[in-house]
């Protein structure tokens, strides 16, 4: 979908997307098109329930007076709660209306009404943010969709008198990249995305100005990353720990900030196997790695003034003749000792040795995991909010802010002494499972046991990384949870 | 010590002395009243129950956690009993191998390095005691056996633990299973990527005409249940699942170290139960060493299967004057007898007889069980002579030991102990921390005698 910004001209083809306010107050553009219509929109919108209340929607096909084919009324809500996540909102609501209505060509039509939060530009740079990530579908493995069920609009016209919207939009245009991306390896079923293809996917980053540098076994064997190793011990498919920097401060010896994903491209659950009802769904279990791989490629493209290191553990958990077993005890990276009372509790095991690796190599100002680590965490927040769990009270507070920002909302849990002890294992440092109670949290204890004293948070992404129903901006699938999250994290606080 | 990898090292008793005296007690342990005893060093007081002697040292080697070296044990024993009191004092003081990078915090206290033990006969004690230190180091390395987690202790590895026995005159042979007709152990290991084997531990201190006792142990080193795969729930508790193999090598070094006279033959069929691309499939057939052919209906039956090629084999290459198998074999045992008997079955009373006496003296207690022809009917297959299980509300320890009983020649007087329940410990018990017990040494032990 092309996106283009024009002064506001009433279009003479194709859908128009306008803003009614609450208890049904037209915008300018909204007004103009009930002119044209002699009290058309205005009567269509009485006789439905529609008043304006945020994302409501409209649809009115081809009123008399105006040449569209269709107007597509959004609820704005109230003008002063427009913020640029509103703004999104109303973007990828209006698109939706008429991503497959067999119009090729949409107009959003962005009006400066008295009391917005945002300035013009911004709130049309976010319309147009909100209907590119809401364009996003994947579908390349629909073989024989029919033309009607396919998306229509090809071609998107931002309607605003704000000079400067394209260039606030040129940032967001970056992140959205690396928002699909993920969305896309995310997507991938584990017979495409697999370590090494989901390494390659890193590698292609250098053409951005990303250093990549893919680990093989070889390496971190010798490295001593018995922890992540033994996950992958089961599968054909080689494990990968890649490690992507933007160097883009100018300082490049700077301290940087690092983030850290897990990668299991597929979780069988090992031979402490997982039932077969919803197993597919497992294919997304790499969502904190896409994140992470498509947060550097936001960073990069909007080139982030700052230095940014990305690490992912790639591994494919599989049961097999050479599997990891329960009560095997591993040792590492940290030389700390695990008996993996569970195979199916393996992403702490993977993200044990990335962390580790990440502290030592880079002493980084903070670290930042995200991985879809427990089921826990669903039942406790839901899809509504990611876990957060941190040893730094700042770092948590600046993440929960960035996460409101950006619509990817977070919600701390604790952590203590008393649920680390339920780590306790008779004959080795720790057990990688510690018993149902607090499930969340005593896989966050295990985190932390390799982080150091670096000021570190982790975030579970399980609830949160695919959704079950379209949203506002996003259809249903993988979500992207956390590549707007650290691209604002680090637009925030550690930019030049 | 048996594995490189093991870091950490609890300080623990070194060495047991008897002696008339002892100049420089800095723990005294002495009776108090006339039923109890008393073990002090300032400003500590502890009690001991009145117990057998043995019983007495397990308690003492609990009493003594944090007590300063050397202690003095300042009572009125014979010979013997000192040595009893020894033996349980060591064989409670064990703790399992730790493989970690820094101690648990919650570790318990160190023991005091040496015991001095008060004994009017010091070199009558001291002869006895060599005789049950033997056993307490096959004890030991049984549970070290059981504690090793899978990925340390795979089917070679526990072969070569066997090995390791030739240092002290053992003979020991690792055989390939399919080479010798040992199909069904064959078929148990053939989805690992770590091969399975027959070990074959000879101990030739009787003489050369003389029959062997004959003992075979289940060596499943993981067991997932291959195909059949166990639910997740504690499944690492799996990793004890050649509790069996580990007491017959445990009894072996005990008869080895202490030089019986007698003629000992260990057999370990030893596997790892994988699922993988290679691996035995339910209902797959197998023509098994005794040239019987079984549907395995159950992958997770396995230990019946490895056991019936271990026993044939044995019955046709060993004479045996006596056959007894161990085997942490069915989870049904577990229901019938809880975790306090082993389950013994028996094609003759007066073996059955000597082992139930045998366990009561070295508190290993067996309870014996029915092998019923009525099982049959249990494993009958469609296609097969037999298959390995019955589905439903069977008596899976009775079919178990039915099952076998098929492979056992009828000539020779056999039994079987499913250790299942009493192989591992969920909390402290009389004579050893919480974890592996090593039942079954201290009876093969017995049994051997020499």
């Amino acid at each position: 979908m092309k996106i283009s910004f024009a002064k506001p001209q009433l279009p003479d083809q194709g859908a128009v997307v306008v803003g009614v306010l609450e208890n049904k107050v037209f915008t300018p553009t909204a007004q103009a098109l009930d002119d044209l219509s002699q009290g058309g929109i205005k009567r269509a919108l009485d006789a439905s329930k529609f008043n304006g209340k945020k994302d409501q929607v409209l649809t009115i096909l081809a009123p008399a007076g105006a040449k569209v084919s269709r107007v597509v009324l959004v609820g704005l809500g109230k003008a002063e709660a427009i913020d640029s996540q509103a703004a999104q909102s109303f973007g990828g609501t209006g698109l939706a209306q008429a991503l497959t209505s067999g119009d090729t060509q949409v107009a959003i039509a962005v009006d400066a009404v008295p009391g917005l939060k945002i300035d013009e530009a911004d709130f049309a740079a976010n319309v147009a943010f909100g209907a590119l990530l809401r364009s996003y579908r994947f579908d390349k493995y629909f073989t024989k969709e029919k033309k009607e069920d396919k998306p229509s609009v090809k071609k998107l016209a931002v309607l605003t008198a704000a000079s400067g919207a394209k260039s606030a939009f040129a940032p967001l245009e970056a992140i959205a990249e690396g928002v699909f991306l993920t969305r896309d390896v995310v997507s991938e079923p584990a017979n495409v995305i697999y370590p090494e293809s989901l390494a390659a996917q890193c590698k292609a980053l250098s053409e951005l100005g990303v250093e990549v540098e893919i680990l093989g076994e070889k390496q971190m064997k010798k490295l001593g990353m018995g922890s992540l190793l033994g996950v992958g011990q089961g599968s054909d498919r080689e494990s990968q720990l890649v490690v992507m920097r933007w160097m883009g401060a100018k300082d490049k010896d700077a301290q940087p900030v690092a983030f850290i994903g897990k990668g299991v491209c597929f979780d069988t659950g090992g031979i402490s196997i997982k039932p077969a009802g919803g197993m597919e769904d497992m294919k997304w279990d790499m969502a904190g790695a896409g994140a992470v791989i498509g947060a550097m490629k936001a960073l990069a493209g909007r080139k982030a003034k700052s230095n940014v290191i990305g690490v992912v553990g790639l591994v494919e958990n599989m049961p097999s003749g050479n599997a990891q077993r329960p009560g095997d005890v591993v040792t590492s990276m940290s030389g700390q000792t695990i008996e993996v009372i569970n195979t199916d509790a393996e992403g702490r095991l993977v993200l044990a040795d990335a962390l580790w690796y990440t502290k030592e190599t880079y002493k980084p100002k903070i670290m930042v995991d995200l991985a879809t680590l427990t089921g826990a965490i669903i039942i406790s927040l839901g899809g509504e909010h990611a876990g957060l769990f941190s040893n730094n009270d700042k770092l948590a507070d600046s993440l929960t802010k960035a996460g409101s920002a950006v619509g990817e909302s977070l919600w701390r849990l604790p952590m203590g002494d008393a649920y680390d002890k339920q780590l306790k294992s008779d004959i080795a440092d720790m057990k990688n499972v510690g018993g149902r109670e607090g499930g969340s949290i005593t896989a966050a204890q295990f985190l932390k046991r390799f982080v150091g004293d670096v000021a570190w948070a982790h975030l579970d992404i399980a609830g949160t990384a695919w959704s079950k129903k379209d949203t506002a901006t996003c259809a249903k699938g993988a979500t992207a949870f956390g590549v707007r999250l650290l691209d604002r994290l680090v637009a925030d606080h550690y930019e030049d | 010590m048996v594995f490189v990898c093991w870091t950490v090292w609890w300080p623990t008793i070194t060495r047991i002395e008897f002696s008339p005296v002892c100049e420089d007690a800095a723990t005294q342990v002495v009776a108090a009243k006339s039923s109890r005893l008393l073990a002090s060093h300032l400003p500590q007081l502890v009690e001991l129950a009145k117990a057998k002697p043995r019983a007495q040292g397990a308690e003492l080697a609990v009493l003594l956690r944090g007590c300063p070296s050397p202690a003095w044990v300042d009572l009125t024993l014979s010979a013997v009993q000192a040595v009893e009191l020894a033996y349980g004092l060591i064989l409670r003081a064990y703790r399992a191998p730790q493989i970690r990078s820094h101690d648990d915090d919650d570790a318990p206290l160190a023991l005091p390095d040496r015991v001095v033990i008060r004994c009017a006969d010091p070199v009558a004690a001291q002869a006895q005691w060599e005789m049950r230190q033997a056993i307490a180091q096959g004890v030991f390395l049984a549970r070290d056996l059981i504690t090793a987690p899978g990925n340390l202790l795979g089917p070679a590895e526990l072969a070569a633990q066997a090995q390791a026995l030739t240092a002290l005159g053992v003979t020991v042979e690792v055989l390939n299973p399919a080479e010798h007709g040992l199909n069904l152990l064959a078929a148990v290991g053939q989805a690992s990527t770590r091969p399975p084997c027959l070990v074959v531990m000879r101990w030739n201190g009787g003489m050369a005409d003389e029959k062997p006792l004959v003992l075979v142990g289940k060596g499943i080193t993981f067991d997932t249940g291959g195909i059949s795969i166990k639910p997740a729930d504690h499944m690492e508790e799996m990793k004890g699942d050649m509790g069996g193999a580990a007491a017959v090598v445990g009894a072996l070094k005990a008869v080895a170290l202490r030089g019986a006279k007698t003629q000992v033959v260990g057999v370990l069929a030893v596997a790892e139960n994988m699922p993988g691309s290679g691996a035995l499939r339910p209902g797959d057939i197998i023509r098994s060493h005794k040239g019987l052919t079984v549907e395995v209906v159950d992958t997770d039956a396995e230990g019946r299967l490895v056991l019936a090629d271990a026993l044939s084999w044995a019955c046709a290459t060993l004479k045996p004057r006596a056959l007894v198998d161990a085997a942490t074999l069915t989870g049904a045992v577990v229901r019938v007898l809880g975790r306090h008997h082993a389950g013994l079955y028996s094609n003759r009373d007066a073996l059955a007889a000597k082992l139930l006496k045998l366990g009561r003296d070295e508190d290993e207690p067996l309870w014996r069980l029915p092998l019923s022809a009525a099982c049959d009917d249990d494993f009958r297959s469609d296609v097969a002579d037999w298959k390995n299980c019955g589905w439903g509300p069977v008596p899976d320890n009775d079919d178990a030991a039915r099952f076998l009983q098929h492979f056992v020649s009828p000539g020779v007087p056999w039994a079987h102990l499913d250790i299942a329940g009493v192989s591992e410990s969920d909390d402290e018990h009389a004579f050893g921390p919480k974890g592996a017990v090593g039942f079954g040494v201290r009876l093969f032990d017995a049994l051997a005698g020499g």
